[in-house]
This record gives structure tokens, sequence and C-alpha cells, in this order.
């Protein structure tokens, strides 16, 4: 933790001691979700913490303190003298908005449709905040019934099946164990448990047709298997693709460049490699970014980019 | 254990900021900076009595930006007598200000739902502030409910632009960019008061007053190229709701802007298309093809999006937007070596190709 998250943490922790005559290191800590040994040193210093008071030399009366042989031996805190603080702090004005807008974006959420608890929550934020909550906002992103289906799958731990089409075109009839549902922006994707691959995949939800829950109970559990971090994972298969990028452009295309991979940048332009699975994701992704992206090598990844734009713009003449 | 009794340098940081919030809230009538320095643990061991403390003076001042942006209401008090006086400056925390309302509670339902706003922001910007304001909630002893298991959203900030402008935004600072516009070759310098940062569609814009142009704009900040400059000179917002005034603002040029495709059937464009909002299928496509309406705030970010879809999708009107996709679609052939001579597309050689 910087210094700064550090007073946040023992502006919060006083509140939260105050509320409770007793409480233990291990619970505290599981509360903020912190670790026991931070959770310890913060009571350590709030302990020996304080006001110069009138003698400007911090006297036992001036400073807060606690039961030590308790928390020395039993693991307990309990606080017995308190401070010029009484109560949890306001929230930032940034603070306010961080949440407001996450609030916004949750708003997409089936189960929040028709619950006027997010625009409660968003009104009590501004109320505690210490500042009107910065002018961020986020447009509820449009989710469909496909959602809805996953999610009620996802809570009652059945199979879903669907038509799928990837991104050579080929659609397949999967059934899949719901594990989770995750999204980046407007971007819906459910990963699970794939029977038809055996292994763990993540799937568009905007090219999921034809669902249908079954009432057949998943294989596996959510906690069985460990999910990647990232939402998609490098295969040995993976073919490297030589390409120059507008730096602008960059930011785009990041989650494709592999690790280590060489940035040579000159003139606003920067080569780099991609990793991509097949050259027809590869040829959708590069024509979406004309003028902006070019791929060097291998030829055949020219090949395939070039007969695609080509037959797109056959199809205006 | 007496915390005068360690050394100067054994302080940590953090100690000094609490004990500077904790004697800033029991003062009422504020401590002047000469006050602060001598006796708050921290300062008052590095403290020299009639000597130089400009070091720790300048300490002081970044201390308290720290403080302030934690969202705690540190306040400057002038002396009556003797305004405009910094030495007789007085600083203190009014304690109701600092003090979240008694009236602000949180049910555990709500707690829960907090948390699950709060991991919206996993990374880059805003995501320490959302981790600060959960360990506000926390100190409110409040326990979730059942976690909401089964959902990972996520917002993401690609462009760096953001960081820069949101501080902007609290501070009404003027902020000045380098600001590409589609179909223009070099960017151009752009002075704005921004309002609000909104995400519409999947893409973050600022909202505000372009300072030569003396009128409200809306940009892209993915078309910021370069870094974004904050200016000294500040500005007052007349207005509020600045940020849902943008939204609705962009929400009502999508509804305005409609554009017929034909895709065909049994593709990825035909799955994926239509699914947007406000978008429809119409009747009288032939054959295999699906005619559509899809709705756009931006043409050259539809027209890109598109042309990615290659020969699945056919633009039929507008016009501009069609002529956008085939330029597109042509450029990117031409850069890949697709051959002029083998080219079988007339007239559109209008030069926006690129050379491999």
């Amino acid at each position: 933790m910087q210094a700064q998250d550090k007073l946040a943490f023992l502006l919060a922790l006083v509140p939260y001691l105050m509320d409770r005559d007793r409480v233990s290191v291990t619970e505290a800590a599981r509360h903020f979700g912190v670790e026991k040994s931070q959770l310890r040193d913060a009571v350590r210093l709030i302990a020996v913490s304080g006001i110069p008071g009138e003698t400007n030399a911090y006297q036992p009366g001036d400073l807060f303190d606690i039961a030590w042989d308790d928390f020395e031996e039993n693991d307990q805190i309990v606080l017995t003298h308190q401070v010029a603080i009484d109560d949890s702090p306001r929230f930032s004005a940034r603070e306010a908005a961080a949440l407001i807008a996450g609030l916004q974006y949750l708003s997409a959420l089936p189960e929040n449709a028709d619950r006027d608890v997010i625009g409660s929550l968003m009104a009590k934020l501004a109320r505690g905040s210490s500042g009107a909550p910065s002018e961020v906002a986020v447009a509820r992103s449009e989710t469909d019934e496909t959602l809805a289906t996953i999610r009620d799958a996802v809570a009652a731990g059945t199979q879903v099946e669907f038509d799928y089409r990837n991104s050579r075109g080929e659609r397949e009839r999967r059934r899949v164990d719901p594990l989770r549902i995750e999204s980046i922006d407007q971007d819906w994707y459910l990963r699970g448990w794939d029977h038809l691959r055996t292994a763990l995949r993540t799937f568009r939800l905007d090219r999921i047709d034809g669902l249908i829950a079954t009432d057949q109970p998943i294989t596996y559990r959510p906690g069985d298997l460990k999910l990647p971090e990232t939402l998609f994972e490098g295969t040995p298969d993976d073919l490297l693709v030589t390409i120059e990028v507008s730096s602008s452009a960059l930011p785009l295309i990041d989650d494709y460049i592999p690790d280590g991979s060489p940035r040579e940048e000159h003139d606003g332009i920067v080569r780099t490699q991609l990793r991509v699975a097949h050259f027809h994701g590869l040829k959708r992704l590069v024509a979406g970014l004309s003028g902006v992206l070019t791929v060097l090598e291998p030829p055949e990844a020219r090949r395939v980019v070039a007969e695609w734009a080509a037959a797109g713009a056959d199809r205006y003449r | 254990m007496s915390p005068s009794a360690s050394s100067p340098s054994r302080v940590p940081v953090e100690e000094r900021l609490f004990s500077l919030v904790l004697a800033l809230l029991a003062t009422e009538t504020g401590l002047t900076k000469n006050e602060i320095l001598s006796t708050v643990q921290g300062y008052r061991q590095r403290y020299v009595a009639h000597g130089d403390n400009s070091s720790l003076e300048r300490q002081f001042e970044r201390d308290k930006d720290d403080i302030r942006e934690l969202g705690v209401p540190l306040e400057t008090v002038e002396s009556p007598g003797d305004a405009g006086n910094n030495q007789l400056l007085r600083y203190r925390i009014p304690k109701g200000a600092y003090d979240l309302p008694a009236d602000v509670s949180f049910s555990p339902e709500e707690i829960t739902l907090l948390g699950l706003a709060a991991t919206v922001w996993r990374e880059g910007s805003l995501s320490a502030e959302s981790r600060r304001a959960l360990m506000k909630l926390r100190s409110l002893g409040v326990e979730a409910d059942e976690p909401i298991v089964g959902y990972a959203p996520r917002l993401r900030v690609r462009e760096s632009a953001f960081e820069p402008l949101s501080q902007a935004l609290e501070r009404h600072a003027i902020v000045r960019f380098p600001y590409l516009k589609p179909g223009e070759s070099a960017s151009r310098a752009r002075t704005v008061a921004p309002l609000a940062l909104v995400q519409h569609q999947g893409r973050w814009h600022l909202h505000g007053t372009d300072q030569d142009a003396h009128g409200p704009r809306t940009f892209l900040l993915s078309r910021i190229v370069g870094p974004v400059t904050v200016t000294g000179s500040s500005f007052r917002p007349e207005g509020s709701d600045f940020a849902a005034k943008a939204l609705a603002d962009l929400e009502h040029i999508w509804d305005s802007n409609v554009a017929v495709i034909e895709v065909a059937a049994g593709t990825d464009a035909s799955t994926r298309l239509g699914k947007r909002h406000g978008d429809t299928v119409l009747p009288g496509a032939e054959g295999d093809a699906v005619r559509l309406s899809v709705h756009y705030s931006d043409s050259n970010i539809l027209a890109d999006q598109l042309a990615g879809f290659g020969p699945e999708v056919v633009v039929l009107s507008p016009e501009s937007l069609r002529n956008a996709v085939r330029d597109r679609l042509l450029a990117t052939a031409r850069a890949h070596g697709y051959r002029a001579d083998e080219e079988s597309v007339a007239g559109s050689a209008d030069g926006a190709g690129h050379d491999g």
C-alpha cells in the first residue's frame, strides 16, 4: 500500500473499531480484505497516535489506546481510548464518481433492470461525498435475454446449449457448463467448460444464437476449475505475424501483442508482432483498422487479408 | 512507547499524515503552519526553531494535497484582522464536513452491489479510488450479503488521455491536446474547458467547451493523439448534470443516424449485427441476405466496424458510408499487396490506398 492508501485505511479502521467492543485481528482483517500483519501494523500505529494536546507533548490522554495485553496475547483488538475521530470519512469526489459510474454500468445486469436501488444508491453516494461527484458517466450497456438466460443458468448450476459461430465462420452446436459472465465495456462474454472441446472456452455473447437452458447439472463447479485471469489465453499453436501500426492505435491491439515482443517506433509507426489463432480472426481485425495497421509478414497472412478486403470491396462494383 | 522516542527519520509517512489529520480535526479555530510544523508528530522532529524550515514547509504543502485527494475537507481560514497574511493562515478540518452524514447508511444488499460496482474499475484509472471507496464503506462495519458470484464486469480505459482529463475535470482546469479529426491529415491543438467524461457504446468521450470555437464540443478520447496538457488556468462551469446531458446528446445522435446494410446469411456479420440497440431487420432483401437498419453516432467508427466484416456486409445507404467502407477495404487490399492489374474493382482509383 502507498502511504496515502495506508492513511485511508487508518481513517477507515478507527470508526470500525469504535463500533466494536472487541474484535479479533482475524475477523477485522477478513472484513477489510487485508493481511493480518497489515492490520496489526495499523492497530499498533493507531494505538500510539493522537493529538499534540494542550501541552503539545502528546500526553497519554491525547492518544488512542488499546488493551495491549489482549492485543499482544490474544490477537484481540479493544479500543480503550479515542481522540478526534467519531465517524467514517466522506467519499472524495472521484471515489463517489468511480462507484456511481460502476453502478451505472451494472444497471445493464438483468437482476438490476427493474430496481430503483441503483438510483437511490447513487443519490446516497452523492450526499456522502465531500465534493460534488466528478462528471463521469457510463451509458447503460445493451444486454438481451441471452445474458439473463445464462445468468440464471450460472446461478442454478445447469448446462446451456447454443449455436456458436467462430471467427472462421464455422457454426457448431455447443453444450457448456456456464461458470462466469465477464464483460469489457460493451462486450459480454461467457466463460465455461465446453463439452465439445473438453476445455475451458470463452464465448462472445453476440455470437451466440439459439440458446436454450437445460436442466442438466453442470459437471464442474466454478471452484473446481481455475479460470485464467485473462479472457484470451495464448496457445502453443498460435501464429505470429509482424505488423506496422500507428502508435496511437497501439492500445487497441495490446491484448494480442505477446509479452516481450520487440516494439520499434519511428515517425509514429510501431513495428511489432501479434499473436493470432488463425488468419481468419486477423483479417477481420486488420480490415477494421484500415490505414492504421498493416501486416508485413508472413506472406500467407498478407494474402488472406488482401483477399478478404478485396472481396469486400468487390461487392461495391 | 511514546512517539517522541522515535528518531526523526523513523516517523513513517502514514503516521505523519494520520497525525496531521487528527490534529486538524481536533482544532476548532485552526492551527497556523508554524504551530503544525513545530508540534505535530512527524514534522516536529524535523522542525528547527528560529531556523530555515522551507523543505518542511514544502513537505506540508504536498501532504495537504495528499490528504485532500482522499476527500478530507482540509480548510484554510484567513485571520480576520489580517487577511492575506500567509503566516497567519489557519488550517483545520471541520468535523461536520469530514464525517459521513448520519443519514447515509447502507444495507447489506447495497454493500454487496457497491462491492461489485467497485470491481468494475479493476485496472488503471479510478481503480485506486474504487479501492479506497470500498475501504470507507467497510469502515461502516456492514457485512455484505451473499456475494454476487458468476459476474466479472469490467470497464476499461485504454486511452492515456483519461487520467489527466479526469484530474482536470475535478479541478476545473482548461486542457489542451492534439486532436485528429477523421479525414484530416494532421492533428490540430484544441483548448477545452472539460465538463464531463462519458462512455457511450463502449467509447470514452470528453464533453466540454471549445475555447477557440466558443461552443460545446464532444471529443472521442481515441482521437486525442498526443499528451494532454492541463493548463494553469481554471474556469467556472455554468450549469449542472453535464455527464447526463452529454450522454443524452450522444443517444440522440445515435437514434437519428441510420444506415441500411445488407448482411449475408449464415455469417459472423449476420450473427452479430442487428443485436445492438435500435437495430432492426428490414424486409426486402433478396436470396440469402438480410437487410438491417443500424444506428450509429460516428460514421467513421461504423465504417471501421463494417469494413472488418469484409464481403459479409454491403452498405446500401447513406452514400457517404458506402464510400467510406469501400475506400477502407480498397486501402486494406492494396496495403497488403493486392495488385492493381488483378484488381477487379472498377472506378475506385481515388488514391486512398496505401502501398505496402
